[in-house]
Parts: structure tokens; sequence; C-alpha cells
């Protein structure tokens, strides 16, 4: 068979409807004989906003249909794979002819998502097919030692993924280090930031890569257990983990002697967190894996010291681990051909919010902000003005318009304020409030807090209040001060990351946008005009025409006025839903 | 793992060498760098959670907590630079945000001068009213005045108004019945005074104000000579109130309790008169003007000049001046005023025989600001009130005289600026009223004209009068304008209740010490104060439902019908048991851990603002449901310490923390009641919160007050542990930990925790002698008399003595030499080593000392139940597991399931002995002993070597109830392991079996070794003492054997005694045959203990006289012939000899409260039987010294014994009642 279809079935697919769309084109296979084409699944294919995804693939090269319904999906066996006839109007991409999106895929750069949306996740033949596993193949036919993978991992500059950007290569050395009988090593699969799936998305697609590339690691520090700590939120990733993980098992790359190297000893647990963001942070992790209430604790000891069951442990995330066999594959050298100059590798993002093309995408380090968001994400949704980036969640900070030009590099995101982050990238326009995007952060951290450090605990509710204050209405002429002192007073005293980088979303959002903050506390007003309280509606004498309807539909009974005659909306008693506002025909609710 | 290495740091600019291990609170500790930090323990691991004990270090942009940052080389460390002071704040305001919680009562925060109501209710309680009173009088030194006259805010204040209607606490009803009590004794309170400084302070006025100024100067050492105008003290106590509420004599001894401290008054003074700035300024080094306010104001209204027209004020004091009440017969007389003064005017008019008394006050009554009560009793009295009414116009006749009022009604408009509606006239309501006499009672105004004397001569500054005619001075430190001169008083704030002046007095005594020794004058720092109503008005839900209703208990008045007089109406409570009522009407809203709150004492020194973050806060019910613990989550910061030390410490996890984030609480595990939980009740918990979170569930009004401290050894079990008790004049109200020999960390059990509680019993206070079913009390005389007669009526040997494990060393050697050199009999024994003391004696020849068992590598319980006994050993057992990694074996017959929960490993075997047994069979005949061991350090191990083999081994298995495997898995691991030691309790383990285990410990070489070896749990404290002083028939002083030349030629010497042999037949026998005909039994209930109770019964029945010495009724006791009251060991002080051998001696930690201690009552007998006695307790202990000498043997072996001795103690609780009358 020459031709194959490919249905998208990543969370994102299914959300959207992809498992119709399989039932359907499976039906059709079952119903005949013989059909001229494989039907396949793969996982997200990064094109999130054009769900769900079919492709073919025939001898002239591939297409991508987008929001393929159960229909069209039979539609597309009939004209295109039976007639050999593409159907243009509802390709969205393809390596052959003109598309409206190939310009989504000409601009990234596909290292650790390379397979995602290609393969089959539950095939580790078709992961093989695709240079799986070679690395590990690699190690033993070039007779790698331990000390040379490190110096290879350092030599191709990659630095964790996870958000703080540390040089893995020098997490490794410290693991290699410590000598002890027991080592572990952890895949923090803990993603929790609002807004962002790159680690689901990854394991999900590509489970294998991140095995292969934590029994490298493994084999270099001298770990003899590994852990994945994976949210329980994530149930197809751990399905797919399990069964990649069974897999390797059996054809003998996890268990004793692995691969062949006599004495290699490995295995690897999954472990199902609960969804503590807390559960994130190195410390927290390993307690909750160790049974205990996921609460951080103070580092050094640092846990390639002393960490899982007080044994020298390494831990990386998802998508450093996917590094790994691309760079052992390929060589140091050439990974480290892509990126700045203190940020190698490629970075990937989850593009979410305001923007047109929302998804998972994967950029060069080096690229800038305005790009992704213009060029792959095809700007503000609406047409509106883009007005920030939010970039690493609640511990992460903002991004402003005017600093557009930014470079993806993890120094260069550094000095606006905000941190590279595990990839969350949220998008916000001119209808944005900044004050209330800070409240939004700052109610997810405190929510998640786990409650040992008085800062963090109590400090970040405290916060959190002024800022509600501030978008009720009630701010105060020093809460801006108060929230400064206080932000950095719990940027200072608190044990781990989410306390440290809490306050971040707010003192970024004053620091770009601290007339938001003065408008709301000093004039009551909200300038992206999206805090209820502070809004006022009026009737616009000059087009009011007596219509009555908006003294009809107000449900709290605050507008007055007699038919044919201009009405008038008694400001205390409206509660600003904005009924009025959408129900009049005449523009003639005005938004103060 | 790094490896330790020294390291240079720089810390506040002091150089230093530490340990790389070191954290940077350890290296701060040694060089008294103080930090504050709310969550170390340095009993538990660094935890690092409240962030108060942040530094900064160079180079480091966020602040570290010090208490888990270890030092590094060169690093640089700054404890208290501005960042560090900041964040501090910071942190403890965020905390005390969401603290809700009062540290003081209402009643304390609303009385202007502080008293402590909620401390001396706590000691009225305990029947303490002069320590009640020294309690108040550190400011207030009039109780017994105030407790007739004040305001009571505190009352108004009162939450019990909260439960039921207009019914507080009867704080001055109390207050007043302490101080009368203490006035009337004969040793009623006298502060100290301190030496001489050679300062006079001259004082002028000798009212309220002055005279509390004066008794707190005088108290510092300052000669205080007051000047009074009038011909008495008292000022406004005397000429404003009459005395039907105040009686002058009560005045004047209240005024006496001032001058007998040495306070000089001089009537008929008055400054600017006869009294000049020079006489001040020449003779004294500062002065305080107390001179009042109290020239009274009239009407202000057209007419007001008229005769019989008078100022209230004028009134009440013309007729103390005077001595003679107004004559009003037949008149009528209207007083205008709403206040205090109006009431004093009007009810003593009634009493000057007014035909009617009319009070014309502008708004309602619910405005009056006289006191409630006073208003009822006026009305009781006969007058009419004329509410909404004021007078606009006097009229007076041709004459001149007052003939009528015009009057004007009035109605309430809006509220002005005290909050009050406005009166507003009711145009044309207007109306005439007849009168003979008009008292004015609307205000008073302060006379200052001796001003002018005093600038014309003063050369360091200007007296001056503030805008409403007062003096003027600073309103924190009471200075004025003239540096040298204080003011206090309705002086400086116009007319105002007793109580200010009397706080006033406090600020301007301080102030004025300040002056006087050349220090700053600096206001008196207030201390930090949570407050509920920080955080909200509606407190009401915190007592509602909460609190059983009860009606205050009012006290008795003098009937109205005969008031026509100035006998006092207020009649004061009449009986303890209505005072001790009322105390328990006190709802203790303050906290009790006030005085030791680590939280408020941080919060005072960083001027915490609790509202800077007002905002959610949590609140929670408080959880009373374990009988011992009280666990207040209001009060909570989150710093863990009750979770991780009953995880680390205890081991027992019975508190963690539930919700996440700022929800996050600490909860008994599984949210259940602590009760229900794997709880031990040893109170760690409290020992470690370092607020009020957790706390002691007692009893008693705990007060707080403060406390005098005694370091003692407590007294239940042989661990020995070292211990404060905090008491009150002797009633103990706290038991804390200190850091001792067997509790290095300062921890304590539940007994030694809670087991305080005991003392505080009412005990045996006198002999007694049985008539019949009944008891009388005899004199000691009587009772030695009966005693001395019946050892004299029957043969030496039909006496037997018994002494227990809870007594003294001194004790014990006593009964003893009473017993040996008094009755010359050698029947001297313990019921609670009864026929075991011979083989128990080895027990503990090997212990090792309780701290190292928290090093060791492995440890065997035997059978041992840690978790409710000897729980000091427990804990530190399962630190030896939490942070050595110590592996931990049960080896046990029956099922103890919370200490099976805190082993790695437990083993249920059938029998102990055989268990053991097979295990040395074992290894002996598989040649793994260690002979070098055996060869140089024991004797006797050939032939137990053959008695041992000649067992069968299978035998031995098979009735140990385990697998040969296991028997020999734990042999070989026992033999090789490092540091292991086995633990027993001597009341689970037979002597047969408790010999095997020293045996097993000896074939394997553990003894003498550090953190290796045996450990042999006694149950009481001094049961070692019963071997060491020879309470035994087999054993002398030293613990010799009885006719070792060493015992037997010196007490030949000192006691004139025939050597003696051991005893034939033993002493069980003798009880079973019934051959003691006396029995002296000190310190043991043999009946109220034993396993077999009519056994036990039978023996002392079975005796013809049987005398019984403890501290309370037991069951022993109430089958006695004659009883003796025991004094308890810390009234008498002493010795105990711990479970290892230590001998801990401690002083007199509580008074003696019956005629002859124990001691002392058996020297007394030995007298009467012409034994040389000792005069002190010291002698005794000398005595005993003298036959120490000599008695340690360099040369010694540990033997191995062999026993078939498998007889179990007779008796549980040691023989003692103590423990059950300490129900915990």
């Amino acid at each position: 068979m020459d031709k194959t279809v490919v249905v998208g079935m990543g969370s994102c697919g299914i959300a959207a409807g992809a498992n119709k769309v399989y039932q359907a084109l499976n039906n059709y296979v079952l119903q005949l004989p013989k059909v001229e084409f494989e039907l396949k699944k793969t996982s997200c294919i990064g094109m999130c906003f054009k769900e769900p995804l079919v492709e073919v693939i025939d001898k002239t090269g591939s297409y991508l249909y987008g929001n393929v319904t159960p229909e069209l999906a039979l539609q597309i066996i009939e004209t295109h794979i039976n007639n050999n006839t593409p159907i243009t109007q509802f390709i969205v991409s393809s390596n052959v002819i003109e598309a409206p999106q190939n310009y989504y895929f000409d601009l990234q750069k596909k290292v650790v998502l390379a397979n995602c949306g290609v393969i089959d996740p539950e095939s580790i033949s078709e992961y093989q097919n695709r240079g799986g596993y070679v690395a590990l193949k690699t190690i033993v036919s070039s007779g790698l030692s331990d000390v040379d993978i490190i110096e290879e991992i350092k030599k191709s500059g990659l630095r964790g993924r996870g958000g703080g950007g540390f040089s893995t290569g020098m997490k490794w050395q410290f693991a290699h280090n410590n000598k002890s009988d027991d080592k572990y090593i952890i895949c923090n699969a803990d993603e929790g930031d609002p807004g962002a799936f790159m680690d689901r998305s990854l394991l999900e697609g590509d489970p294998h890569s991140v095995i292969e590339g934590m029994i490298i690691g493994a084999y270099a520090i001298g770990a003899n257990r590994g852990v994945i700590y994976c949210r329980a939120e994530y149930p197809l990733a751990i399905k797919r983990l399990n069964i990649a993980l069974s897999q390797a098992r059996k054809i003998g790359f996890l268990g004793e002697n692995i691969a062949g190297i006599n004495g290699f000893n490995f295995d690897i647990y999954l472990k199902e967190g609960a969804g503590a963001f807390v559960c994130g942070e190195e410390t927290a992790l390993i307690a909750s894996v160790e049974g205990e209430r996921g609460m951080p604790r103070k580092r050094p000891p640092f846990p390639a010291e002393s960490g899982l069951w007080r044994k020298p442990t390494n831990i990386n995330n998802v998508e450093t681990w996917a590094n790994i066999p691309v760079i052992i594959r390929n060589g140091a050298s050439e990974y480290a051909k892509l990126g700045t100059e203190n940020s190698k590798g490629t970075k990937v993002f989850a593009l979410t919010g305001k923007i047109k093309n929302g998804g998972l995408v994967e950029v060069p380090m080096g690229i800038t902000i305005n790009d992704i968001i213009y060029k792959l994400g095809g700007g503000i949704k609406g047409d509106k003005k883009f007005k920030g980036v939010q970039l690493g969640g609640p511990s992460g900070g903002c991004i402003p318009a005017h600093l557009g030009d930014t470079i993806v590099d993890y120094d260069s995101v550094n000095k606006t304020g905000a941190i590279m982050g595990s990839g969350g990238m949220v998008i916000m326009d001119e209808t944005t409030c900044m004050v209330d995007v800070a409240r939004f952060f700052l109610d997810f951290t405190y929510k998640e807090s786990c409650g040992k450090c008085t800062f963090c605990r109590i400090g970040t509710k405290r916060m959190l209040e002024i800022l509600e204050r501030i978008t009720n209405g009630h701010g105060k002429d020093d809460d801006i001060d108060t929230l400064q002192t206080l932000g950095q007073q719990i940027k200072e005293s608190s044990l781990c990351g989410l306390g440290q980088t809490a306050p971040n979303p707010v003192l970024s959002t004053i620091r770009y946008f601290r007339d938001e903050y003065e408008a709301h506390i000093h004039s009551k007003k909200c300038p992206a005009k999206s805090c209820r309280p502070l809004l006022t509606y009026i009737v616009d004498k000059d087009k009011c025409i007596g219509c009555t309807v908006c003294a009809r539909n107000c449900p709290s009974n605050a507008i007055d006025g007699e038919p044919k005659k201009i009405h008038f909306i008694r400001q205390n008693d409206c509660i600003k839903c904005g009924i009025c506002f959408s129900k009049c025909k005449f523009d003639a609710i005005q938004l103060l | 793992m790094n490896k330790i290495s020294t390291v240079k740091v720089t810390i506040d600019g002091h150089h230093i060498i530490a340990s790389s291990e070191d954290t940077i609170l350890d290296v701060a500790n040694r060089l008294g760098i103080k930090i504050p930090t709310l969550c170390h323990d340095p009993r538990l691991k660094p935890y690092s959670s409240c962030f108060v004990c942040v530094v900064q270090i160079n180079g480091n942009n966020n602040l570290q907590p010090s208490c888990s940052t270890k030092v590094a080389d060169n690093m640089i460390i700054e404890t208290n630079n501005q960042k560090v002071r900041e964040s501090r704040k910071t942190a403890l305001d965020l905390l005390l945000s969401n603290h809700y919680a009062d540290c003081e009562a209402p009643c304390k925060q609303t009385c202007p001068a502080g008293v402590d109501v909620q401390g001396y209710i706590s000691l009225i309680e305990k029947k303490m009213y002069s320590k009640a009173i020294e309690l108040i009088k550190e400011v207030n030194p009039l109780p017994a005045i105030c407790g007739r006259v004040c305001v009571r805010p505190c009352e108004v204040a009162c939450r019990r108004n909260l439960m039921d209607e207009n019914a507080a606490v009867g704080i001055d009803y109390l207050k007043r019945y302490a101080a009368d009590v203490d006035l009337n004794s004969n040793n009623r309170f006298t502060p100290n005074i301190a030496p001489s400084t050679g300062k006079k302070v001259a004082i002028v006025g000798a009212g309220p104000g002055g005279l509390s100024a004066a008794y707190f100067l005088q108290q510092k050492g300052h000669q205080v000579d007051i000047f009074e105008s009038k011909p008495y003290a008292g000022g406004w106590l005397r000429y404003g109130i009459p005395q039907y509420r105040l009686p002058n004599n009560l005045l004047d001894s209240e005024v006496k309790t001032i001058t007998d401290i040495g306070v000089n008054i001089f009537y008929n003074k008055t400054l600017g008169e006869n009294l000049s700035y020079k006489d001040l300024s020449v003779n004294y080094h500062s002065t305080i003007l107390t001179i009042g306010s109290q020239k009274g104001t009239l009407l202000g209204v057209d007419g007001e000049e008229a005769e019989n027209v008078f100022s209230g004020v004028d009134f009440l004091r013309n007729m103390e001046v005077t001595g003679k009440p107004a004559d009003f017969t037949g008149k009528t007389v209207v007083v205008v005023g709403g206040g205090n003064t109006a009431m004093d005017c009007c009810r003593t008019s009634q009493r000057c025989g007014a035909k009617k008394t009319y009070v014309v006050y502008r708004r309602t009554e619910a405005e009056m600001p006289a006191n409630p009560i006073e208003i009822h009793e006026s009305k009781l009295e006969g007058v009419e009130y004329l509410l909404l009414t004021n007078p606009v116009k006097v009229n007076a006749d041709e004459k001149g005289k007052l003939k009528s009022l015009t009057l004007i009604k009035m109605e309430l408009g809006e509220p002005d600026a005290s909050g009050r509606r406005r009166p507003v006239p009711i145009e044309g309501s207007e109306y005439d009223l007849e009168v003979d006499f008009c008292l004015a009672a609307i205000g008073q105004k302060t006379d200052i004209n001796f001003i002018d004397d005093i600038n014309k001569n003063s050369k360091n500054g200007q007296l001056k009068p503030d805008r409403w005619g007062n003096i003027n001075a600073n309103s924190k430190t009471l200075q004025t304008d003239v540096e040298s001169f204080f003011a206090a008083g309705d002086g400086v704030t116009g007319p105002a209740t007793i109580i200010e002046a009397i706080a006033q007095a406090k600020v301007a005594a301080t102030s004025c010490h300040q002056f006087l020794m050349g220090e700053e004058i600096k206001p008196i720092e207030k201390d930090f104060v949570s407050k509920k109503t920080n955080f909200t008005d509606k407190i009401k839900g915190d007592i509602i439902g909460k609190y059983a209703r009860k009606m205050r208990y009012e006290m008795a008045v003098l009937d109205p019908q005969q008031r026509l007089n100035f006998n006092e109406v207020e009649l004061g409570y009449d009986s303890q048991e209505k005072v001790l009522e009322e105390t328990n009407r006190c709802l203790e809203c303050g906290c009790t851990e006030v005085f030791n709150c680590n939280l408020k004492d941080y919060s005072s020194e960083y001027g915490v603002d609790q509202k800077r973050f007002a905002g959610d806060y949590l609140r929670s019910d408080i959880d009373f449901s374990h009988p011992l613990i009280e666990i207040d989550n209001n009060k909570c910061i989150l710093c863990s310490r009750c979770i991780r030390i009953c995880d680390e410490v205890v081991g027992a996890n019975a508190l963690g923390l539930i919700y996440r984030g700022f929800k996050s609480v600490v909860a008994p595990s599984m949210k259940k009641s602590l009760v229900e939980t794997n709880c031990e009740s040893c109170g760690l918990c409290i020992s470690t919160c370092p607020t009020g979170a957790i706390t002691e569930n007692v009893t008693f009004k705990p007060g707080p007050v403060k406390t005098e401290k005694a370091k003692v050894i407590c007294q239940y079990c042989g661990v020995g542990c070292e211990l404060e008790l905090h008491h009150i004049n002797q009633f103990v109200v706290k038991s804390s930990g200190v850091n001792g020999m067997s509790n290095p960390d300062g921890n304590l059990c539940k007994l030694g925790k809670f087991g305080y509680r005991v003392l505080n019993n009412s005990r045996i206070k006198t002999p007694l002698k049985r008539i019949g079913d009944e008891f009388i009390p005899i004199s000691f005389d009587e009772a030695y008399k009966i005693i001395v007669e019946k050892i004299k009526h029957v043969r030496p040997n039909e006496n037997g003595f018994f002494a227990g494990g809870g007594l003294t060393n001194e004790e014990q050697y006593l009964v003893q030499k009473f017993a040996r050199a008094g009755a010359k009999t050698n029947n001297v024994s313990s019921f609670y080593y009864l026929n075991t003391e011979k083989e128990r004696k080895d027990n503990c020849i090997a212990n090792v000392p309780f701290k190292q068992i928290a090093f060791a590598n492995n440890i065997y319980l035997l059978g041992t139940n840690l978790t409710n006994y000897n729980q000091i050993v427990g804990f530190n057992v399962n630190i030896a597991k939490k942070s050595n990694n110590a592996k931990v074996t049960l080896v046990s017959e029956r099922d103890i399931l919370l200490q099976e929960r805190k082993c790695n490993s437990v083993v249920k075997i059938k029998s102990y002995l055989h268990f053991i047994r097979a295990v040395n069979f074992y290894l002996i005949s598989n040649n793994k002993f260690n002979r070098m061991f055996i060869n140089d350090r024991t004797s006797g191990f050939d032939k137990y070597k053959t008695v041992l083999l000649e067992l069968s081994f299978n035998e031995l298995v098979a009735k140990a109830g385990i697998s040969e495997d296991y028997i020999i898995q734990f042999a070989n691991e026992y033999n090789l392991s490092e540091k292991s030691i086995l633990i027993f309790a001597e009341k689970d383990l037979n002597i047969a079996t408790a010999k095997e285990l020293i045996n097993l410990a000896l074939i394997t070489g553990k003894l003498g070794k550090e953190s290796s070896g045996i450990v042999c749990l006694k149950e009481k404290c001094n049961a070692q003492g019963i071997f060491d002083m020879g309470v035994s028939p087999y054993f002398g002083v030293a613990g010799v054997a009885i006719d070792d030349k060493r015992f037997a030629e010196k007490a030949v010497l000192k006691w004139g005694i025939p050597v003696f042999k051991p005893n034939l037949p033993d002493m069980e026998s003798l009880l079973k045959m019934g051959l003691l005909k006396n029995l002296f039994i000190f310190g043991e209930d043999p009946i109220g203990t034993a396993k077999d109770k009519e056994q036990a019964k039978k023996w002392i029945q079975s005796a013809e006289f049987v005398v019984v010495h403890d501290l309370f009724m037991s069951e022993t006791a109430a089958a006695a012939d004659i009883i003796l009251p025991a004094s308890w060991s810390y009234q008498t002080g002493g010795a105990y000899t711990d479970s290892s051998r230590n001998v801990k001696q401690f002083d007199v930690a509580i008074n003696l409260d019956i005629e002859r201690s124990s001691w002392q009552q058996i020297n007394d007998i030995l007298l009467l039987l012409k034994v040389k006695a000792n005069i002190s307790l010291s002698e005794v202990r000398d005595e005993i010294f003298s036959f120490m000498e000599n008695s340690n043997r360099k040369d010694h072996k540990y033997k191995f014994t062999f026993s078939t001795n498998q007889l179990e103690p007779l008796f549980i609780n040691g023989c003692s009642i103590l423990e059950k009358e300490c129900q915990i």
C-alpha cells in the first residue's frame, strides 16, 4: 500500500472530535474486504487550532486536512484516495502544494517533536524506524563511558527545559559524583501551569524518546532506578507511557544488563501525582513519591546529594529527557548548531490565549517573540492590539508588546523580568486587563501553595486580596507599594520556587502596566474594560431611539425610560452585566 | 556525603571557625547573637517554614533561613540589618494577620491601669487572696477602695455579658473580697522596698493618684512625702464619695498600707498658700502634682447665683469637711446631671432627709454616664428621674433664695462628637418646678492658681495650663514643662475616674523614677497584644454554646428601708463558696501562654501591626476532646513543630497537616479526636508549641500568673527525668522538662508532664488511729507511743518492715535503720521486690545510660511497651530509628499494637525464657561467643554452659514458639551487631528470663560499651534505692551481703546491733505463715496494687498491728491500725537512684504542710527506741555515705547465673498508690 491516512489523536484532536473521524474511517475499512490505504493513529500534530486533522500521505507527499468531520473524512477517501484528487480547499498544509498554513511548519524546527504527529506512539517499532533507541545502541557500539556521555551533554549546551535553565550536563555530573549503591533518576512530568501542555503532548506523542533519554541518563550517572512522576490528570499520557515501558522492558531496554551492557540494570516506575502544582518542585516531588505530603524542603542538600529515599537523585523534565537521544544520536556539535550562544537547541511552546493559531510549536532558540506571535501564531484573534505575553506561567512574567523583539533565549527572556519557564505562552490583547491577569495567576499560586512557608502561605493570600480589592474598585493609594514591597519579600523569603516566583506576574505587570493599576485605584476605571465592578454603562442620547429593549432586558430594572424617549441607566442599581450593551441594536449603550 | 570540615565564617563582623555541619543559627547561638525563630526546636530536624529566622548572606539576593542553612567557608552573614529586620517584621505581620486570638482578656485590655483580672481571679479561685492582692498592687495600690467604687470598665468589657444578659463576672466583688481578707489578715501583703536611693519626692495631693504614685516610688527606694491641703487623706475618695459607698475607716486602712511602707503625709499644706515652689525645689529632687479637679461648676443659666444652688462637688465636700450631713428634712432637692457625682448627690440628699429628690438629665437613662447599679440603687432609695429635661432658668424669691427651676423638655437629635445623640430642646415645653435646693453635678474644673508661684521661681521651665485649664504634661511620660515636675490624675485629664488616676500615677511614677536615676525618660513600652477585635466585632460565636450559662452571684446590699444613714450599702460576698462560684464564671478569655509565647515576644520586639495585612482569617473551634491536651487552631502559626515532634521523637504520628495553602491546619490524623489516634499523651506537642495553640487542658484556673520554679526528679518511673515544677505558693500549675542526665533534650513523658496534678490533691495530713471502722486524728506523740509499745510488746522478729521504691534514699535508709537498729530485726523488705530481691539485684548491673539509646544501631524490646510507661526510653528508641536508621525489633508474647507500629520488626513468640535460652544455646553450642570478654570480665561461664547445654535445643525452640531459623537469625544478627541494646521492663519478664538476657549480653560481650548492653526498666523512681539502701533481708546498706563484714561491723559499731544472717524463712513465707505480728509499711500499697488482692489482704489482716505511712488513703492504709502522714519527697528534698544507678539529688521544692516530715517521724520513733537519731537530712546522708566507703569493688566481674525462678512480679504500678491517684 502506498497510501496512508493518519488521524491526529492527541488530547487536542480527541477533544475536537477526532474519535468520530477515526471511527468513520475505521468503519469504512472494516466494511470493505480490501482497501487501498493504511489507516493509522498519531498524536498531536501541532496545529491544534485546525483539529481534527487528517493527514494523507501518498506517493507525491503529504497533505494535511483540517477541521475534518466524519463526512469530510469519507469524502477524502472517495476523492483523494480513490480518485487521487486532493481536495485542495480543505488542505491546510502540504509539502507538495501551496496551502494556507504551510508557513506553520516551515518556521518550526522539530527536534523533540520530530516524531509527534508522525508515528503511532503506541508502537515501539515505529519509533525505532525513525531512529529510536539508536542513541542507546550507539553507546554500546561506540563504547561511550558514563563520563563521555556527561561530557557530550555538557558540550551540547542543553539547559533544563523545566524552566530553571540549569546546565543538564552539570546536573548529571553532580549526581554522577555522589557515590551510592542506589541512585535515582526522575522524569518530572508534573506539568501544572495553566496554559501549558508541552509535556503532555510529548508523552502522548513520543513516550519512547523520554524513556530512551532516561535510560541514557541512568547509564551516565549510574542510576539503577527511575521514576516518571506524571500527573494523574494526563490519563492518555499515562496509558501510553505504560505501554511504552512494557515494550521497552520486553525488548531489553529496561531491566537487567540493558542493551547487553553487563551490569547496567535500570527500570522505571510510573508514579501518578495527585495534581498539586508544588509537586513540580524537586524536593516536594520527592516527598510525594515517598508518600509524604508534597512539601518542599530546604536545599542544600540538593537531590544530587540526597534525594529520593535520601539517595543521589537526578531530576529532569520531560522535554529535557526527550532532547537526550537526539544529542547522543547526532552528536553534541550537531545539536549545538541550533540556537543562540548560551541557549542551544529548540524550545517547545504551547501557544494559548488571544492568538489566532493556538497550538504546540517547536522553534529554534533565537526566534523573536513577534515572529512566534505574528508568523507562527497568525497574530491576535480578531486583529485586536497585541498587549503582551505571559511566559513561564504563574512563576513567570509578562513581556509587553513593545519588547516583542526579544529573542527566545534564557538570558534575553530573564532580562525582561519574565522567565523561559517550561513553555507556556499566554497571549494577551488590548481587552485583557493586566491587573486581572496578575490576579488570575496569583489566585492560582495562592491555591497551589503547599502552606509551609509564612510568606507564600499568607503573603500570596494578602497580595491576592489586594488585587481583588483593586479590581473591585476598592484599591487604596498605597496598594501598589504594598504589592511591590510584599512581593519582593515573598520572593526573598520562600523556600521553594513556587513562593520565590509567585509574585512575578504581579511585579512584572506593575513594571510594564503601572498605569493600569493606577487607573483602577485612583480613577476607579479598568482601561481594558474588563473588570466588571469598574465599568459604567451609559445611554448615548444621540443614538437612543427609545425602543425600550434595554429596559425590558435589564435584570435589575436599572433602566428608566418611556417608549420613544431617551432612556437612562440608574448607576446605583446597575449590576454591570452588559445585557443592555449587547441587546441594543443602535449602539446607543456606551461602555465607559 | 560531604565530609565534615572546619570553615571560616563572619557573622555580624565576628570571625569564627565552625563546623561545616553547623547551621547559621547554631553558630549565632554560640556567639550569643539572638536570632528569632518560631519553627525551630533543637530537638527536631531543621524545617524552615516561619521565615522569622532569616539572615542575609553576602552575595545572595534572597534571605536565608538560618535554622536550616549550613555555614560554608568564607561565608559573610548579617543577622540584623534593615532588610532582615523588615522581612522578619513582615513575616510576623503576616502570621499575626491570621492569628485570631486574644493574648489578654478584654477585662485587662480595658482597664486603664491594666490590672491582670484573669490572673487575680485565678489566685482567688485558689484562695490565695494576698497573692491576688500582690498581683493587683503591681499596678493598682488601692484594691479595697476600687473594689467598692471603681466604675468597672472591666465588667463592661467582660465577655460573660455576651452570654448572661448584664451579668459580667463580679470582678469588683471578687477584688473587694480578696482585698478585705488581705487587709484584715495578720500578714497582709506588703511590697518589697528597694534599698534607699537617697532621693526625695514630693507629691502634692493625697488623692488616689498621689497615693498611688507615692506607693510606686517608695517601692523603688525613694523617700516620698505627700502634701495634702485637707486634714485627711483620700482627696476625692474622701471628699467626693459619700461614706455609704466608701466608709472612711476602710479608706484609712488602705491609706495606711501606703504610709506603712514609709510614705509621709503632711496635712493642711496647700500649694501656692503654705507650700511654695521653693519648699519643693529645695527639699525634693522631684515633684508630682496630683492635685485633682475639684472646682464645681454651676448650671450656666440665668439666676444660678441664687441661694441654695450649689455645685454638687461643694455640697459633698462640705459635708465631709464639717462632718455633718446637710439637713434637707422635708425639702425638695433637684440634682442636675447624669454622672456618678449626680448619683452621689441624689442618694446623699435622700439620706439627708429630703422629702423628694429629683434628678434632672437632658438625655435618656441609656445615655447616663453613671454606673447603672447606682441608678438602680438610687431608684430603690426613692429618687425620681426627670429625663429629657434641662434647666433653663433659676428662679429666686425676693430674698434671693431659690424658689423654683424653669425646666424644658428635650428630644434626641443627631449624634454629636461623643457619639451620643444630641439633646435638642422642644420649643414651648418649659415649665416650673418648685424646689428648695439645687445641686449642679455637671462638671468640675481644675484649679491651678499656684502656677504663678512656680513659674516665677522655676529655672528649668514653665508650667503651662492646657486649653481646658488643666496642667499640661507630656501625654506619654506625664512630665510637665518644668523638668523635675510630673503630673497625674484629674489635674491633667480633667475630671475622670479613680482607676484612670491610678493608671496615670504609674506612668508619672515611672517617669519620675527615670528622672531621679538620671535615665532617659521613656514611656512605658507596651507589649504587643493580639486581639480578636482586630479581626471582628462578632465574638459572641466563640462564647455562646461553648460554656454553661451561669448567673452572677450578686452581693448582698442593705435593705432600702434601712438606708437613711451613711452605712455602707454594699455588703460584700459573705462566703468563700460564693466567691469560688463567681471565679468559675470567668471564661478565661486571655491566653494561658501569654508569659511564654515566643510569637508575642517577637511581635513586641519587631513592633508588629496586626492590622497591616488585615484580610481573611481562619476561625475554628477549640478542641477540648483530649483530657490533657487542648488544640486551638486559631492560634496556630503552622510551624509544624507539634507534628514533627510527634513523628521524630515520639513516633506516634498522631498529628498532621490537612488542606493546603492558606487553609492548611494542624489536625489529629484522619481528622479524628486526638484520643482516637495513636497519641501517647506525652504532651511533647505542648512543650514545643511556640504560641498557645497546643496547651494543657487543665481543670483549675491557670490564670495565667507568674510562677516560681523548682527543679526536681520525676517521682514516677526509674528513668529519673529532671523537671521543673511551676508553682504559685506551692500550688503546682505546670511541669516542664529541663535538660537532665536521663532526658538531655528536656523531654518528658506523660507522667512527668501531667503527673504533677497529684501534688495538688488532698492528702493525709495528721496521724490517724483506727477506732472500729473509723479513723480519728491523733497527735504524733500519741501515734509514736502506740508504735513503740507495740514494738516492745513482741519479739524483734515478729516485726516486719516494708519500704517502697517511691521513697527517697534517705527515707529507705531510715526504714531499714528503724527495723534493724530500732526494732532489732532483719525483717525489712519491699513488697515491690518481695522474695525476688536477691535475684533482681543484678538486673541493672550494666544499664546503658538512657541517652545513649538514641545512638544504637539495633534495639531489641522484649515484650516492652514504651508507649505508656518509661516513654522517655521509647522516645530515645524512636530517635535511634528515625535519625540513626536503627533497626528496632519487638519480641513479644502479647499484642502491643501501639509499640508494634513503631518497630521495624515484630516477632510473636510463646515464651521469652525459652526463646532467649534457645538463642544462648545456639550461640554457645556453635562457638559463637566472645571468649575474650568472657575470660576477662565474667565468671561462672563454664558452669552456666554445662547447665545450659544439658537442655534440649529442640525443646527450647518448641517452647519458644518460633522457628529455629528465626532463632538462629536473631542470634547471629544480635551477635554481629555493634551498638545493640536489649530493653526489658522488670514488670514484663520473670527473673529467670531477665538472667538469661544478661547471659546473652555476656556471651556476646555487649556490656560496658557505648550504646551497647542492657536497659532494665524499673517502675518506681527509686526502686534501685531498695538495693542500695539495704531494704532487704539479704543486703545491708550499700547493697553488700547482710553478713558482709563491711556492713556488719559498721552496723554493730553505729547501731549496736548483732550481725544479722539472711532471713530464714524469707519474708514472703513469714507473711504467708502470719508470723509477722507488727507490720510497718512505708510508701507501699500492697492491697491496692496486688495481682492477687485477696492474698495481699490476708497477709495484712493476719498481723496484729499495722502501721501504714503514705500520702493518700490507700487500700492498705484503710486496713491499718495507725496511719502516719507521709511528706512528699518534694517537700523535704532527697535523692533517687535511677535505673542506670545514677544518684540524683534534689532540694525542697514545695513547703511542708504537715507537722513532721517522713524522715523526722522515723527519727522521732528511733529516739524513743533509744537509737541515735539524725537531726538533719544531711546528717542522714552522711550516715549513708559512711556505709558506702569501700563498698565499690574494683575487681568486679559479671556473673553468669542460671535461674529457675519464673515467678512474675506480685504487684502492679511498682506497688505504689501514686499512679492510681494520678489517673492519666
